[in-house]
């Protein structure tokens, strides 16, 4: 059918092809299509915005739950890292501030009670405690009074007094129980 | 008629289609619309696809109307439209799988329903048939360089590939449209 063929004959063959063989629908149909193209793209463009807003109200809400965790986490820590009843850090120096928080976070992490309970160191934890309670309550008076800054620095000094003690005490304890 | 991209319109039929009036765009339609879609068909194939991509171009043809200067012929500005639009679908990965799996399958029903001679315009119809079994890549490769005057750097440069890239593709599909060609008795076909 086609002897000699090389690749000169064969594009001058592709050439040759009838340039309109193809039978296009009409315009009447071409506007009907582009009318449905037109309507199309709005059903796409509202669907796109519609999935937009849900995405954006789902973030929302997520952020809105993270947001609430977050407070919630910050006041817990608040409420952990705030100082004892009483503590008033006005007039108290800051490294004897810390030197307390640290103490009474050491204490917070302790049990309660000892593993083995010796009624001397008992004795002596129960009477610091007590004598602590004391001074908190006599901090809380002299705040609710206004009293003077100086008394409430010392009731404060006296306070941290009472809690290295009881630290020592504790501390005590501790080594005691862990050497058995 | 000449090719595409020799076909013009008149001023005053651009003028009217740009002012929106229906007949002139019928006019103009009718003018250059089979060329086009002829053309989109030889670089994509299936008609399906073809008449979309077809859509599009006339879409944008009217659209872009006004911005046209009459530098040229209104069918070569039509043609680049066109061709940017067919070579939008073949650049597309996802587009491109699909029409090379679609080819496959038209291309093997093609050749169990075509062995037999052409009884009218044998020769072209030999070509057309040969043509669709070509992948789309080649298949748009070899029109625009044999017929559309493309050079390889401007092929190379439409799909984003290297020269040696459009001349391969070339190369193969002038060995497919050869071996389609020639006498095939016995011969198997083995598609790009």
């Amino acid at each position: 059918m086609h002897p000699d063929l090389d690749p000169r004959r064969v594009a001058s063959l592709l050439r040759e092809l009838p340039d309109r063989s193809a039978r296009p629908y009409g315009f009447a149909e071409f506007e009907r299509r582009c009318r449905a193209r037109a309507r199309a793209t709005r059903i796409a463009a509202s669907a796109w915005a519609l999935a937009a807003l849900m995405i954006a109200a789902g973030l929302l809400a997520l952020g809105v739950r993270l947001g609430t965790q977050a407070a919630s986490s910050r006041a817990h820590r608040a409420a952990f890292d705030a100082p004892a009843p009483g503590v008033e850090p006005a007039g108290e120096a800051p490294a004897a501030l810390l030197r307390a928080r640290v103490m009474e976070h050491w204490l917070a992490s302790l049990p309660s009670e000892p593993a083995v309970v010796r009624v001397g160191t008992r004795a002596a934890v129960t009477r610091l405690e007590d004598r602590i309670a004391q001074v908190d309550d006599l901090l809380s008076a002299a705040r609710a009074e206004r009293a003077a800054p100086a008394r409430l620095t010392a009731l404060q000094q006296e306070r941290t007094r009472l809690v290295g003690t009881l630290v020592q005490v504790r501390y005590a304890e501790t080594l005691a129980d862990e050497s058995r | 008629m000449g090719r595409l991209a020799d076909t013009g319109v008149p001023d005053e039929l651009l003028a009217q289609a740009c002012a929106g009036d229906a007949t002139a765009r019928e006019a103009i339609y009718g003018a250059l619309a089979p060329a086009t879609l002829t053309l989109i068909r030889r670089m994509v194939g299936q008609r399906a696809l073809a008449e979309d991509i077809f859509q599009d171009t006339m879409m944008t043809l009217y659209e872009r109307l006004p911005q046209f200067r009459r530098e040229a012929p209104l069918g070569a500005w039509l043609r680049r439209i066109a061709i940017s639009r067919c070579l939008m679908y073949l650049r597309s990965p996802w587009r491109r799988l699909r029409l090379r799996l679609e080819h496959e399958d038209a291309a093997l029903a093609l050749i169990e329903t075509s062995r037999a001679p052409a009884a009218q315009g044998g020769e072209w119809i030999d070509l057309e048939r040969a043509l669709a079994t070509l992948a789309p890549t080649a298949r748009a490769v070899v029109w625009m360089y044999e017929v559309e005057g493309y050079s390889h750097e401007e092929i190379a440069r439409s799909f984003g590939r290297s020269v040696s890239f459009s001349k391969s593709q070339l190369a193969r599909a002038h060995a497919r449209l050869r071996a389609w060609l020639e006498p095939r008795e016995g011969q198997s076909c083995t598609l790009i």
